[in-house]
């Protein structure tokens, strides 16, 4: 991960101190028209869509669990959730298996593109209202070869409550 | 010494508790009227064992308490004084104090002071009551405080001399108090303190120190107490005299021992004398070289321990007569005419080997015994509990991957595949001999949670003026480790219920035609694939009538034609006091409810089985472990779920006129008089499937925190243990799931929870209709065309 502009002086909006931190490896990944990105450091493993168990009372996008190698992950269909892409499961449905803190997660998207190194000039701040994903969670957008990239905090986002992934008082 | 000893403190502590437990567990098997010496033995090593621990941390209070206990502990089993219940009751009593210091020095917890005091006057005047013969061990530790003491003889950076003062009489020791330097002021200071305690004496020795000569009724650990005031105890160095008619035994022990411990310097018929004075000079030196607080007392104790090795200092006339003589002359007598044995003693490792040779042949039945726990040490090790837990959970993968290849060779060729089929036969068996095994780690015999109550049931027999005995059973049954924890307290609160309500009084047995003592049975046996353990008391058993009259003016819903077993099941009802049902002695601690809850909470069973004027039986079943669980697998639509196999009460698939509505929406199914809601999975879980009508379906009828319901399910898959998994650690709680696991062919399955499915099952209104979630659907229609077919698990 290059860090070699992180001291970079800035402002103190909020998005501007998350992009000091942006630059390194990102996976990208495709939803519906939208290329997404996300730091490679999180992503345990890229697999195919298996058989889920569905979880009772569960929201739409939450698909259910999985066992991988004896471990019970929980499967959310990003599509689903974002209004994003054509929802259907066939052998080139993609999981990428995250690793946030030691929780496991898998997240469903339409496709995985590259993996890109972005330096930091390469990341602009967020303008409000660009995608489907609300703004706290991205991170930056980046713009590679005329493509635009949304770099998303992933961590941030599956453990915020409207994922509803993790146990909190609001959420139940 | 500069080691920083706290370091220690843990395995001090720990080793403390073990001992305490062990001299509990031995008194209260001990049999008054005939004490076994090995056992008596056994309690007074336990109580050296700790003081010679607590004097080398410093643990003086600790030291103190049970520096009395031994003293009591000594003529007991040198039967110099018979064993009375008194003494039983004063050495709990002392353990228990004892226990108080230790959690005090450990978790700084609150010691009772006043407590400690009793007690410690308690065994003081136990010990004195008897006291015709001599006080071994008040007369003992000559240096026991004085962690530095240096005979002038070997490279004694402070010549500080042992002195001896003589003459006890009546009660009253003489002690000899040697102080360091210290300011006219301060020896003043301290003169007049100790004036307080009795007659003193100040002098003033050859080294320019203050002698004290006080002759008190205290004890050595009052008069360092109120020194510490002033100086530092360590520098003090007090001897005591006690008495002069040392018995003659005592004395002749001096010189076999030296001899043994390999000085060679004395012959058998040495004089006492001289064989003390060098003696204690030795012992002093290596006292010093070890630095740890040391006993002479009683000489080969303080050799068993290790802590050094010192010939008794026992007094002895003439050895009176050589110490009296003071100061330096002992040590310079020691010195001149035994530096041989100087030289032996200043080498640590000597001394040692010489110890150890010294106690082997004086002890060696003794030391057989010893043997015992120090091997069974040896022979285990101390392992973290994650790392045994990281071992069951790969081992629980390897057992799922192992079904996974069971399956899909099955359906291979036998014929063709036989060699692979054989080896895969083979790795089940290792598989399952190896999860055994692993599992086995976390077990730990029933005795942990048994060796608590006898203790207590005597404590609350006596408190209670009732007689009971208290009997356990297949203490050696094994439990894992988290069970145990974890039954601990819902079994104490049975018990106490038995002792405190279960069993009468002697006056109330005898009128009911009982023998006076009431027998109180701890019990846990296997049974399948659970630990049964139960609480039998032939007392005076549960009342249905009264039970029935208390739960109807609860306001609990209750008939006069209710079983046997609902009715007992009512003293679980949360807010039902037991107390007030069975007798009028209040209850203490966690209620029934909550017995109840812990132990539902194991995936265990409670059951009561009680007769009028006969007794009660408490009979709590257990999974072997908290890892697999038995289960029964249902399927629903396309899922599996899992059951925990201990909560079904049976299978059946319901006839249609058993099939009742209530006010057209909610659904009963009658099962053998009773009407038990029907809760539909699909309709909860809002799970597709294609049969909604019950008589297709099989109703599991499942029972949790004494509430029944009929689970409606599509079919019975089979029964099977499966390794529960969380699904908490990647997700989150999932209403009506308690965990997942993995199924042979790779796919998760969740298991139900039982209890919160009967719950969301009974938030729904069957009367208006109204579903506990938004989701819920309405109950399906009835069709009655099915031939009615039971199926009986």
């Amino acid at each position: 991960m290059s860090t070699e502009n992180v001291s970079r002086p800035n402002n103190s909006a909020p998005s501007s101190v998350k992009l000091r931190n942006a630059a390194g490896e990102y996976l990208t990944f495709v939803l519906g028209e939208e290329q997404y990105g996300l730091e490679i450091l999180k992503v345990q493993e890229i697999r195919g869509y298996d058989a889920v168990t569905q979880i009772a009372n569960t929201p739409e996008f939450i698909k259910g669990v999985v066992n991988l190698r004896g471990k019970i992950v929980p499967i959310v269909d990003l599509r689903i959730k974002f209004h994003l892409g054509k929802v259907e499961y066939d052998e080139f449905t993609v999981v990428i298996i995250l690793n946030l803190n030691g929780r496991v997660v898998g997240i469903v998207v339409d496709g995985v593109s590259d993996v890109m190194a972005l330096k930091e000039e390469q990341i602009r701040e967020v303008p409000s209202l660009v995608s489907n994903i609300d703004t706290k969670y991205i991170v930056g957008l980046a713009s590679v070869e005329e493509q635009m990239f949304i770099l998303v905090d992933i961590e941030q986002l599956m453990s915020s409550q409207e994922m509803e992934l993790m146990d909190s008082l609001a959420v139940h | 010494m500069t080691i920083d000893m706290s370091q220690f403190y843990e395995v001090f502590f720990d080793e403390a508790e073990e001992l305490l437990a062990e001299a509990e567990r031995l008194l209260l098997s001990i049999d008054i009227e005939s004490p076994d010496t090995e056992e008596l033995n056994a309690i007074f090593r336990a109580a050296h064992s700790i003081k010679g621990g607590a004097a080398t941390f410093g643990f003086m209070d600790m030291t103190e308490i049970t520096h009395v206990l031994e003293n009591l502990l000594d003529k007991i089993r040198k039967n110099e004084m018979a064993l009375t219940a008194e003494h039983v009751d004063a050495f709990l009593a002392a353990k228990d104090v004892l226990k108080m210091e230790v959690d005090g020095h450990r978790l700084a917890t609150e010691v009772d002071q006043e407590q400690v005091a009793d007690v410690k006057m308690m065994l003081k005047q136990l010990s004195e009551a008897g006291g015709v013969v001599i006080k071994p061990a008040k007369t003992a530790p000559a240096p026991e405080t004085s962690p530095v003491i240096a005979a002038p003889v070997v490279e004694a950076p402070k010549p500080v001399d042992p002195v001896i003062a003589a003459v006890p009489d009546d009660g009253l020791t003489r002690f000899n108090i040697v102080l360091p330097e210290v300011t006219e002021k301060d020896m003043n200071n301290l003169k007049e303190e100790l004036g307080l305690l009795g007659d003193v004496e100040s002098s003033q020795n050859e080294s320019n120190r203050y002698v004290f000569k006080l002759t008190t009724d205290s004890t050595q650990a009052d008069i360092i107490s109120i020194c510490s005031f002033v100086l530092d105890p360590d520098d003090l160095v007090i001897t005591v005299n006690a008495a002069v008619s040392a018995p003659a035994v005592t004395a002749e022990a001096i010189p076999a021992v030296v001899e043994v411990a390999g000085f060679g310097l004395f012959e058998d018929d040495v004089k006492p004398a001289a064989v003390n004075a060098p003696a204690s000079t030795s012992g002093v030196k290596i006292h010093e070289e070890v630095g740890y607080g040391l006993f002479a007392e009683e000489g080969k104790e303080s050799v068993e321990e290790g802590y050094g090795f010192f010939a008794p200092f026992v007094p002895h006339k003439d050895a009176v007569v050589a110490n009296l003589i003071g100061d330096d002359t002992v040590a310079t007598e020691a010195n001149s005419g035994k530096a041989e044995l100087v030289k032996a003693a200043a080498a640590k490792s000597a001394a040692d080997t010489a110890a150890s040779e010294a106690t082997d042949r004086r002890n060696q039945g003794r030391r057989e015994s010893d043997k015992a726990p120090a091997s069974a040490e040896s022979s285990s090790i101390r392992v973290g509990i994650e790392k045994v837990d990281q071992l069951i959970n790969l081992v629980g993968e390897l057992v799922i991957t192992q079904a996974m290849i069971e399956q899909r060779i099955s359906q291979l060729d036998p014929v063709q595949h036989e060699p692979l089929i054989n080896s895969v036969g083979q790795l089940t068996r290792n598989t399952r001999d190896l999860q055994e095994s692993v599992m086995s780690i976390r077990m730990m015999p029933m005795d942990f949670v048994f060796s608590r109550f006898p203790r207590m049931v005597r404590d609350l027999a006596a408190k209670l003026g009732k007689k009971v005995e208290f009997v356990t059973v297949g203490a050696t049954t094994e439990l894992d480790k988290g069970l145990i924890e974890r039954i601990v307290d819902p079994l104490t609160h049975l018990v106490r219920n038995s002792v405190d309500h279960g069993i009468e009084t002697p006056e109330g047995r005898r009128a009911a035609g009982k023998a006076e003592t009431g027998t109180l049975t701890l019990s846990a046996a296997h049974k399948g694939g659970s630990i049964v353990i139960e609480v039998t008391d032939d007392g005076a058993g549960l009342s249905r009538d009264k039970l029935l009259a208390k739960a109807a003016k609860n306001g609990l819903p209750v008939s006069e034609s209710m079983s046997d077993t609902d009715v007992f099941n009512l003293i679980f009802a949360p807010g039902f006091s037991t107390a007030e049902v069975v007798t009028d002695v209040s209850g203490r601690g966690v209620g029934m409810d909550v017995v109840k809850r812990n132990i539902t909470a194991m995936n265990g069973v409670v059951e009561i089985r009680s007769a009028l004027g006969f007794g009660t039986t408490i009979s709590i079943a257990l999974p072997l472990t908290l890892a697999i669980l038995d289960g029964m697998s249902v399927s629903l639509g396309n899922s599996i779920y899992v059951i925990p196999l201990n909560l079904i009460v049976e299978t059946l698939q319901p006839r249609a006129e058993d099939i009742k509505t209530v006010t057209g929406e909610g659904r009963m199914v009658h099962v053998r008089g009773e009407y038990l809601p029907i809760i539909a999975l699909h309709s909860l879980f809002n799970h597709p499937t294609e049969i909604t009508d019950p008589t297709q379906g099989v109703l599991v009828l499942l029972e949790s925190d004494g509430k029944k319901s009929a689970l409606f399910v599509d079919r019975l898959v089979g029964q099977q243990q499966v390794v529960i998994k969380s699904l908490e650690t990647n997700y989150r709680k999932v209403p009506g799931v308690s965990g997942a696991t993995i199924m042979g062919d790779g796919c998760v399955a969740l298991i139900l929870d039982v209890s919160a499915i009967i719950q969301m099952g009974q938030t729904t209104n069957y009367l208006t209709g109204a579903p506990p979630f938004s989701h819920y659907q309405k109950a399906q229609p009835i069709e009655n065309q099915v031939i009615p077919k039971e199926l009986t698990k």
